[in-house]
Order: C-alpha cells, then sequence, then structure tokens
C-alpha cells in the first residue's frame, strides 16, 4: 500500500470520527436546548413509589445442621388506611372481609386499634392466608378497593421449645432501641431479634433489604417497574449446640424437678432435735426452675444449654391475642415463675460447696497454705476465728462457724485430719473457713481472695453470645456500701468489710453470686489447665443460602463460612501449675470415686454414693447446697459442677436446681446423666421436629421427660452438701 | 486529501543526541492530561449515581466511588506498565495474551450454554473481571501484529482471512454471550486495524456481507436471545409503553433522555439532578453515565465531555498518523476506532439514537475491567508514540 493511499485511509477514519460525534453534539443540543421547557413538565408529572423487599432472615443451624430457625412466605391481606378512614367505611368494609379473611370482625377492629402496626403503611388484616383466599379477593379487587395482597416472610420454629432459650425470638422494634435501628436503616415496622442469638447476630441475620420503584401517575395507579434491585439473604448461623444433647439436658432438667417436686424437705429442727413447731409438718420442693450447661471446655463452644421453665418460640408468631398471650407468659415479679429468662446466663445464684474448688485454688496459688497441698488441719466441727478477740465475741459478734450436722449424730459432722484433697472430698466447710480467715487477717486485709477468682471470671459477665447476661457479685466493701446505699442490707451492715463475710465467701454463701455459665466456664478452667473461654453457642457465621441436604438439615460441608465465631473469641490463660491444679482434681475426683474419710466413723463423699454404679468416662466433679430464704431447708438450691478427666470427651458440665435440696440429690443426678449420654452409656432420644403448636394450651411449653429416667435415681441415702 | 497537521519536532539535547531516543522524554503528556480529566469527571459523577441508592438500602455511600478510585489506580498502572515494557516488546507476547482471554471466553460461554443463564464475568469474589472488554486491547495487540508481519503491502487473500479468523472466534464467542453491544465495539476495532492495514476494497464488501449474514443468522437459530433484540425494536418504538417486554427498556432511555434535557444550558448543579437523585434510570452508573452529566452540568457539561473525548480521539489519530512503524500505526488504529464507536454508541443510546447495549462509557462509567482495558490501550499508544524516533 503506498503512503498516500494510507493517509487517504486515515483521513477517512477521521471523517467518520467527526461525523459521529457532530451528530452526538446536534443531538444534546436538541435535547437539551430545545425539548428543556417541555420535559421538565413531563417530569413533574410522574410519580414513584418505593416499595422495600425484605431479605430472607439468614437460618440457624445446630451443630449438626439441623434446621432450627427456617423461614416461610407467607400471603398478608393489606388495606389502605385512607380506604377505611371514615367509621362508616370501616364497618362496611370489614364486614365484607370478614368471610374471605375467616376472620372475625372484632378481630378486624383489635388490628385497627393496635398500636403495634405501622399507622403510616397499610394495616395488615390477616397473616397466613391461602392461595385461593388471595385469589378470591384479588379477583374481585373492585369489591375491595385498597385492599393488596402482600408476601412477607415468617420465621418458623420446627423444634417449637427445643433450646428456645438460645435461639431467641423476633419482634417489633423496642421503644429503646428504635435509634438504633433506624441507623442502620431499618423500617419502624420491621422485625427484629428480640431474644436469643436472634438478638446478638440480628446484624448477620438480617441480609441487605431491595426495593421495587414503581411509576406511578397523578392518581397513583402503578405504570410500571422503573428499578428493581433484589434483597440479599441473611447470612446463616451454625450454632455449637448439638440439638440431641440439648433435648436430652432439657429432659433431664425437667424430669429431675418435678421429681423434686414429689419429695419431702427435712423438717426444721430446734436444737436439741426437736422438730420446730412453727413450721408446717411436711413440706415439699418447690423446684421451680433450674439451668444445666454442658461446655467444651477445649473449644469454648456451650454444646448444651437449658434452662426452665422452657417457652415455645411459636407463641410469638402464632397471632394469638394479648389475652392469650398473658395466660400463657404471666406477668409476674416471683423470680420462680418467670419464664423469658435464660437461668444460665442470667440466674443470680449463691453457689454453695461448689464453689469450694475455687477457694482451693486461690488458696494453693496465692501460698497461703503453708506446705501447700499438703497442709492439714484437725477438723472438730467447729471454726473459731482467731482475729477476732473474745471479748467481742461474747458481746455477739458472730465467731464461731460449724460443718453441716451429720444425721448420725445430730452435731457437725467431724473430719479429723484433712488436707486440700480430702477436705474437697467430704466437703469439710472448716478447713475453708479457716481460709477464708486467714486469706484476709494474715495478708494485711488485701482482697486477695477477690482478686483470685476474679482469674475464674466471678464477678464479670463472661461475655457470652447471649443477651442479658448478669455479671455475678463478689462480695467486699464496695459492693457492700453499694448494697447498703440501695437499702438492700442495714447500713450498719454496709460500714466495712469483715472477716466474718470473708468466712462465709469462702464456702460459696453470702453475698457472692454466678451464672451457671460462669461456674461452668471456671470449672473448664481446672479442666482444661488454666484456660478461661469466652463462651459462644455459635460456632460460625455461614454465607446466605446454606442448601438443605435433606428437608430440615442443612449441607454444612458445602457452606461457606465467613467468620468462626468460637475459634475467633477471645481466650486468656490463668496460671494453672500442676502443684495447684493436681491436688484440686484429686479432691473433686475423690468426691465422685471416693473414698471419704475416717474419723470415728466412716464418711462417705458427697458423691460416692450417686456414683457408686457410674459406667460412664472418669470425671471429676463437686457438689453444693446453696442456702435459701431463711435457711429454711426446702430453700436449699442444688448445685454440682463436674468436668470429664478423658480428653477424648472434653466437656464440663454444671447443673443448678432451684429449691431442689442438697447439691447431691437434685443437680448431680441431672449432670450424672449427661456424663452417661456423652460417654454413649446412656441413649438419647431422636430429635424430631415438634407437634404444632396447641394455641388452646395454657403453658408456654409441652412437657418434654425422659423416657428413661432411671439415670436419674441414686442412693444417696446420707448426702449433706 | 492534504489537510496536514504539524508534527512536533523532536526536542533536541544540546548535550547529545542520546537523550533524544530516550522514549520518557516523548510522553504525550496532553493525551495523559485529558483522559485524567475524563476519569476524574467518572469518579465524581460515579458517586452522584450511586450514593442515593446505597443511602436508601442504608450502606456505606461512598463504597462504589471507592472501588472506582482503586480501579483508577489499578488501570493508570496498567498504563504506565504497557509504556514500559513497551508495544515492541509485547508484539512479541501478543498471542500469548490472546489465546486465555480466548479460552476464557469460551469458558463463560460454556458456563452460560449450560446453566442457560447470562454470564458476562468471572466472579471473583472482590471484583468481577470482564473478559470482553480485556479482549479489546488484546485482538488489536494481536491484529496489528499480524499485519505488521505482512509489512504493509496491499493484504493478500490468505493473510487477510487468517486475520478475520482471530477477529471472528472472539468476535463469535461475545456475540454468543449475549454481548451484542461489545461484540461490535470489538469488530469495528478489528475494522480500523484491517482498513489501516491495507484491506482491498472488495475484502470489506465481504466483511459487510459476513457480518449482515451472521447477524440474521444468530437471531434466526435463537442464539441471540429475544431481549438482545428487543434493544433494537425499542429504539424504533420510543413512545410505546404498553408492550410489557419493551416496557423496562423504553422507560430506561425515555428516563435518561429526560435527565439530559431537564440539565438544559447549565444542568442542575451537582448532586442537584432530581432524576438521578430520585434513582430514576437504571443501571445510570455503569450504562447511562452520561445522563447524569447532562442532568447536572446541562449542555456546557455534554459539550465539555464530548469535546475531551475528541481531543483524545484527535491525538490517538495523529499518533498513529505520524507513526513510523506499521505495528504502531495500526494499534492507534485499533484504539481510535474503538474509542470512537464506544463512546458514540454509549452516548448515543443515552439520548436515543443508538440501541441499548450494556456498553460503558469509557474512562467514565464505573467498572474496573473497562478502565483497565482503556488503560492499557492508552499506554499501547503512548508507547507507540514514545518510540517513535527509535
Amino acid at each position: 500500500m503506498t503512503f498516500s493511499s494510507q493517509q487517504r485511509r486515515w483521513s477517512w477514519l477521521g471523517g467518520v470520527a467527526i461525523a459521529l460525534f457532530v451528530l452526538l453534539l446536534s443531538r444534546v443540543w436538541f435535547l437539551q436546548a430545545v425539548t428543556q421547557e417541555e420535559t421538565e413538565q413531563v417530569i413533574r408529572a410522574v410519580q414513584s413509589r418505593v416499595v422495600k423487599l425484605i431479605p430472607e432472615r439468614g437460618r440457624i443451624f445446630d451443630v449438626n445442621g439441623r434446621v432450627i430457625a427456617d423461614n416461610k412466605r407467607v400471603l398478608i391481606a393489606a388495606i389502605d388506611r385512607r380506604i377505611i378512614a371514615a367509621p362508616q367505611d370501616r364497618l362496611e368494609m370489614f364486614e365484607r372481609l370478614s368471610g374471605p379473611l375467616n376472620t372475625p370482625i372484632e378481630r378486624l377492629y383489635d388490628r385497627y386499634e393496635d398500636k403495634r402496626y405501622n399507622q403510616l403503611t397499610e394495616l395488615p388484616l390477616a397473616f397466613d392466608i391461602s392461595e385461593e383466599q388471595a385469589a378470591f379477593i384479588l379477583e374481585r379487587i373492585e369489591d375491595y378497593p385498597g385492599v393488596v395482597i402482600k408476601e412477607e416472610w415468617r420465621r418458623i420454629y420446627p423444634y417449637g421449645a427445643l433450646a428456645s432459650h438460645v435461639v431467641g425470638f423476633l419482634g417489633a422494634i423496642q421503644k429503646d432501641t428504635a435509634a438504633y435501628y433506624k441507623s442502620l436503616g431499618y423500617d419502624p415496622n420491621e422485625r427484629v431479634g428480640l431474644y436469643g442469638v436472634e438478638l446478638t447476630y440480628e446484624v448477620d441475620l438480617r441480609g441487605i433489604p431491595g426495593f421495587v420503584r414503581y411509576e406511578v401517575d397523578a392518581v397513583g395507579r402503578i405504570k410500571g417497574v422503573l428499578e428493581r434491585v433484589e434483597s440479599q439473604p441473611g447470612r446463616d448461623l451454625q450454632l455449637s449446640i448439638d440439638l440431641e444433647l440439648q433435648q436430652f439436658a432439657e429432659q433431664a432438667l425437667e424430669t429431675q424437678l418435678l421429681l423434686r417436686q414429689r419429695n419431702e424437705a427435712p423438717r426444721m429442727m430446734l436444737p436439741g432435735g426437736i422438730p420446730d413447731p412453727q413450721y408446717e409438718e411436711v413440706n415439699y420442693y418447690k423446684a421451680p426452675a433450674g439451668s444445666v450447661v454442658v461446655l467444651n471446655h477445649r473449644t469454648g463452644e456451650v454444646v448444651a444449654m437449658a434452662s426452665y421453665p422452657r417457652f415455645d418460640t411459636r407463641w410469638f408468631t402464632a397471632n394469638v391475642d394479648s389475652d392469650k398471650f398473658a395466660q400463657v407468659f404471666p406477668q409476674t415479679d416471683d423470680p420462680d415463675r418467670s419464664i423469658l429468662v435464660n437461668r444460665a446466663i442470667s440466674g443470680r445464684y449463691n453457689l454453695g460447696s461448689s464453689f469450694k474448688p475455687f477457694v482451693g485454688y486461690a488458696a494453693l496459688n496465692s501460698g497461703q497454705l503453708p506446705g501447700g497441698a499438703d497442709y492439714t488441719f484437725d477438723d472438730r466441727g467447729t471454726y473459731r476465728l482467731v482475729s477476732i478477740p473474745k471479748d467481742r465475741c461474747d458481746q455477739g459478734v458472730k465467731c464461731v462457724f460449724r460443718n453441716a450436722i451429720c444425721r448420725s449424730t445430730g452435731a457437725p459432722c467431724q473430719y479429723g485430719k484433712v488436707n486440700m484433697e480430702s477436705a474437697l472430698a467430704v466437703s469439710s466447710d472448716t478447713f475453708f473457713y479457716k481460709i477464708g480467715e486467714q486469706i484476709l487477717t494474715e495478708r494485711g486485709y488485701e482482697p486477695v481472695l477477690e482478686r483470685e477468682v476474679r482469674r475464674f471470671g466471678f464477678g464479670s459477665p463472661t461475655n457470652i453470645d447471649l443477651p442479658f447476661e448478669f455479671a455475678g457479685t463478689i462480695p467486699n466493701s464496695a459492693y457492700k456500701k453499694y448494697l447498703a446505699s440501695i437499702g438492700a442490707i442495714a447500713e450498719d451492715a454496709g460500714r466495712s468489710y469483715y472477716v466474718g463475710d470473708n468466712v462465709l465467701f469462702s464456702i460459696g454463701q453470702g453475698l457472692l453470686s454466678a451464672t451457671p455459665i460462669q461456674q461452668v466456664n471456671a470449672y473448664a478452667a481446672i479442666a482444661n489447665g488454666g484456660t478461661v473461654f469466652e463462651p459462644r453457642v455459635v460456632r460460625a457465621v455461614l454465607s446466605p443460602g446454606t442448601r438443605n441436604r435433606v428437608s430440615g438439615l442443612a449441607d454444612l460441608r458445602t457452606a461457606s463460612v465467613v467468620r468462626r465465631v468460637a475459634q475467633e473469641a477471645d481466650r486468656r490463660k490463668i496460671p494453672m501449675s500442676p502443684e495447684v491444679r493436681e491436688p484440686l482434681i484429686d479432691g473433686l475426683r475423690r468426691v465422685i470415686t471416693g473414698p471419704g474419710v475416717d474419723f470415728d466413723y466412716y464418711h462417705k463423699t458427697t458423691g460416692e454414693n450417686l456414683f457408686r454404679n457410674y459406667t460412664g468416662v472418669p470425671i471429676a466433679g463437686k457438689t453444693g447446697t446453696a442456702q435459701g430464704f431463711q435457711n429454711l431447708p426446702w430453700n436449699d438450691s442444688s448445685a454440682f459442677g463436674a468436668f470429664s478427666l478423658d480428653g477424648r470427651t472434653p466437656y464440663s458440665v454444671f447443673a443448678y436446681l432451684e429449691k431442689s435440696g442438697y447439691g447431691a440429690v437434685a443437680a448431680a443426678p441431672v449432670a450424672k446423666c449427661i456424663f452417661l449420654a456423652l460417654s454413649g452409656k446412656w441413649r438419647m432420644d431422636d430429635v424430631i421436629p415438634a407437634d404444632p403448636l396447641d394455641t388452646a394450651s395454657t403453658v408456654a411449653a409441652a412437657p418434654s421427660k425422659l423416657r428413661n429416667p432411671l439415670c436419674l435415681v441414686s442412693s444417696a441415702l446420707d448426702a449433706r452438701d | 486529501m492534504s489537510i496536514s497537521f504539524r508534527v512536533r519536532p523532536r526536542p533536541t539535547d544540546p548535550r547529545g543526541s542520546a537523550s533524544v531516543l530516550d522514549p520518557w522524554r516523548n510522553i504525550d503528556w496532553s493525551l495523559i492530561l485529558t483522559t485524567f480529566m475524563l476519569t476524574i469527571i467518572g469518579v465524581f459523577n460515579i458517586f452522584s449515581t450511586t450514593s442515593p441508592r446505597l443511602v436508601l438500602r442504608g450502606v456505606d455511600a461512598y463504597y462504589f466511588t471507592q472501588r472506582q478510585v482503586i480501579f483508577l489506580i489499578a488501570a493508570a498502572f496498567a498504563m504506565f506498565a504497557v509504556m514500559f515494557v513497551g508495544h515492541d516488546w509485547m508484539r512479541s507476547k501478543a498471542m500469548w495474551l490472546y489465546v486465555p482471554t480466548t479460552f476464557s471466553l469460551l469458558i463463560l460461554f460454556l458456563w452460560s450454554y449450560t446453566s442457560g443463564e447470562t454470564k458476562l464475568s468471572f466472579d471473583l469474589g472482590v471484583i468481577a473481571v470482564q473478559p470482553a472488554e480485556i479482549m479489546k486491547p488484546v485482538l488489536g495487540l494481536v491484529l496489528a501484529a499480524w499485519f505488521a508481519e505482512a509489512g504493509g503491502r496491499v493484504l493478500p487473500y490468505d493473510e487477510f482471512v487468517r486475520a478475520m479468523v482471530l477477529t471472528g472466534i472472539p468476535f463469535v464467542l461475545i456475540l454468543l454471550q449475549p454481548d451484542l453491544g461489545s461484540a461490535m465495539t470489538l469488530a469495528i476495532g478489528a475494522l480500523g486495524v484491517f482498513l489501516m492495514a491495507g484491506t482491498q476494497r472488495r475484502h470489506f464488501v465481504g466483511i459487510f456481507i459476513l457480518t449482515v449474514l451472521s447477524f440474521f443468522a444468530s437471531i434466526w437459530s435463537g442464539l441471540v436471545r429475544d431481549y438482545q433484540l428487543n434493544r433494537f425494536t425499542a429504539l424504533w418504538n420510543q413512545n410505546n409503553t404498553s408492550d410489557a417486554s419493551l416496557q423496562s427498556l423504553v422507560l430506561q432511555v425515555r428516563y435518561a433522555k429526560r435527565a439530559v434535557a431537564a440539565g438544559g444550558y447549565f444542568g442542575k448543579g451537582y448532586l442537584q439532578g432530581d432524576l438521578t437523585n430520585g434513582r430514576f434510570i437504571p443501571v445510570q452508573s455503569t450504562d447511562f453515565p452520561f445522563s447524569a452529566i447532562g442532568e447536572q452540568f446541562g449542555l456546557v457539561g455534554c459539550a465539555i465531555v464530548i469535546a475531551l473525548f475528541g481531543f483524545v480521539l484527535f491525538r490517538v489519530w495523529l499518533v498513529g498518523r505520524n507513526a513510523n512503524s506499521p505495528f504502531g500505526k495500526f494499534i492507534a488504529a485499533g484504539v481510535f476506532a474503538t474509542l470512537a464507536w464506544q463512546v458514540f454508541q454509549n452516548i448515543g443510546m443515552t439520548l436515543g439514537i443508538t440501541p441499548v447495549s450494556g456498553l460503558p462509557l469509557p474512562f467514565i462509567s464505573y467498572g474496573g475491567s473497562h478502565l483497565v482495558a482503556w488503560g492499557v490501550m492508552i499506554g499501547l499508544v503512548q508507547s507507540v508514540e514514545m518510540r517513535r524516533s527509535a
């Protein structure tokens, strides 16, 4: 090709480009200079309407993928409020709609007056109507002006009451959180998590809403879709809860509470062994509530978390009226009866002797005992404080602290020479009284005991991923001052922190309180050699849209993990040398296996009878009996903490049964059942979806009991704390 | 025609002649400056078009703007990398780029074909890579290299056919995606190279017939889906909103035109456009960015943007015309034709004079693949200019 022909082709190319650009410019000029006025007028006439598309909420699975919280598309009939603004129109429309919607007119009026529904959007008239009902109305839409059929997501909980305290439920945005949710772009009428992981993981579960923009004319008729941005579903959650064990734990807890309610408490005795005539002859245990937590002490994951009373989550979506709801969930000031409290994380519990291992730790770790684990003390049933002068004692200051009463002698038990190991095994109070006094008086009244037990997390929240956690309390002078200032204790008593306070602290009584999750976490720290977790009930946050393997079972192998929650949770190491840990473990193992101590006669350990024929993995544990109101026997609450000594089943368990009696007779059997099940020695029921909610029922959850309760049975006749 | 443009004299270095040959002294700064201005206009425009949507959904209003800035940095990096290695070096590697890009188009096609859904990009999680965009510089490079072998003679028939095959494979694969707009742009870019490489007139007639035939064949065989076809139908039915299949297309263009028209002479002002803020125009940040410019900056703004594009084209044209190697000429011709067509097509569809296609407006639309592709193309042109005296 010649040079000039090439030049010609370049010119040709440039010419075409110039032509195209001239075309563009003239078109732009035409639109903007000539048609501007006219276009402005058209734009003013056009309106648009935005309808938000609510995303599908993330689903919740148990550790094996069982779907605990799912979603269903439902049809909702709603009406434009303007149409029924006038009372006459309202009555007429409700009369016309009542039949097709199969809803009484009074119910429609209730809805109309209900303030829960957003006043600015359509009023929902009937939820979950059938396709036929929707078609009936849509075919006759001219008879039902302003009525719209909307699609919405409905949360469903196939297992009903199972794990409901962990999973939680949804509800309308509450007043105190309205501003927060608004800042996240929520509509005021959206439903949000109010309890359980539905609340803690709300942001993950929600997804991103989309919207549709309709072009509407001046009258408001939809002329076309301008834009549609689909919503993005929320992320799924994989809990660390194993639903099979969860169900078993809930059954064991409920069965044991019902059994305890049939048991007589010991009589209140006057000195000299005469029954106190002031009280009824027979008092049954009330056993109203309780909690069990199973924690994997290697990972910090909660494997089961039961709290009784239970409730069926489906009540919150059943659309029952407020009277029915009040009947099922009564407003009450009685803490025994409150249902919507997860006692595993909110229970304000006295611990009793189940706290002793941590006092033992404090004594050994701070070097309080000369000779450490070998230090022996002669337990003669009572302990007299040495730091208080005799004359003050004579003036009425409490200086003498006793062991529990031994039934065979009617006097405080005497165990003779005990060391850390045997003191834990038989739960010698005097051994710990002495620690309680001297760890204060010999350390210049520094709060050494407080400092040591705080390492385990007592007195501060564990930061588990569940809402409404109680931080627990630790007796000290600041706390006593606070209690005196609100009038909970006498002003005189609140003036200072006394030796007696520390002595009660050392056996887990007094002003000490903690939650089951704190206790199980503390036991776990002994079990795993000093790691204190931030426990988690969620193992992982998963990408949206995890598929099902079969109906009701998610395919976790194909799920993609967004965040490994449990693995990424904080954990800290506390000092736990073998010299400290081994005597504690030896003592706790001896609680289960014996032997007790011989002094005058053989004193069994507190767990010896119960675990005599136990066949599960080797465990170590500690019973506790927390004294309740006026120290009446039927107000004793039962506590038991234990952990597996077998590395293949790294589980710690804590059970607490309120007003149910001694630790060894109420709480320990529940833990025993769980360890038997974990060892594969006791059959757990299969987990099957719950029967449909019976809205005629008057209780919050249908009973769920062990099919074979024999694992609860004990031959413990002589059970002290 | 005998119009002649003054060729910028090469600066002579008083210290010696070696530096005259230093390519880095010969960068066309005016080209870099104008493209940079266009990209900056693009970034501001993206914020104005995407933030109302993001605010409505309650997420970070700067999300897309930030991403565009990151893409821009990547594109600048690509441009300088190409300028550094030079077009001559890339000539030897052209096939190494061509084969994998074509292969990725093939994978996309098979994917769409088997799954039945349209798929234009590879989703890499954070970003989505669109091979059709990458193909533009790659094909230009391959064709220029191929014709440069032929040495600038009148192109013999067998050379022509082989070049047609090289063009045809990616063209058909993109056409089948189906992405008519990108396929068309690719073909026109190739046409530019063919033209400069001395393709004979009768061969052009052949190309024309082939194009028409393949167009109708693809419609008839159903490989081009109805919604693609609707874009042509919609062009002649701009007042018809009753046809449901055309409705969204017609409304889309209608609002884009209204937005431009509403701008008037001086525009509504930045972030003051009612239709843009009201999110009336779908995919505005990628497909209809010009409507936002029109609404916010009016005729003045539109004229400036078009003039900037005109200037970029003029510089590319000059580089090509003055290049002293056939290879450089062909590269510039390809870039020139691609840019001219793509700008015309995108702005044209906003103004309702060309059919709607998902084609980005160069430098201005939101998107990483096309920005990087344009970075590479401008880099190639710069390289041709920089090494002219070599």
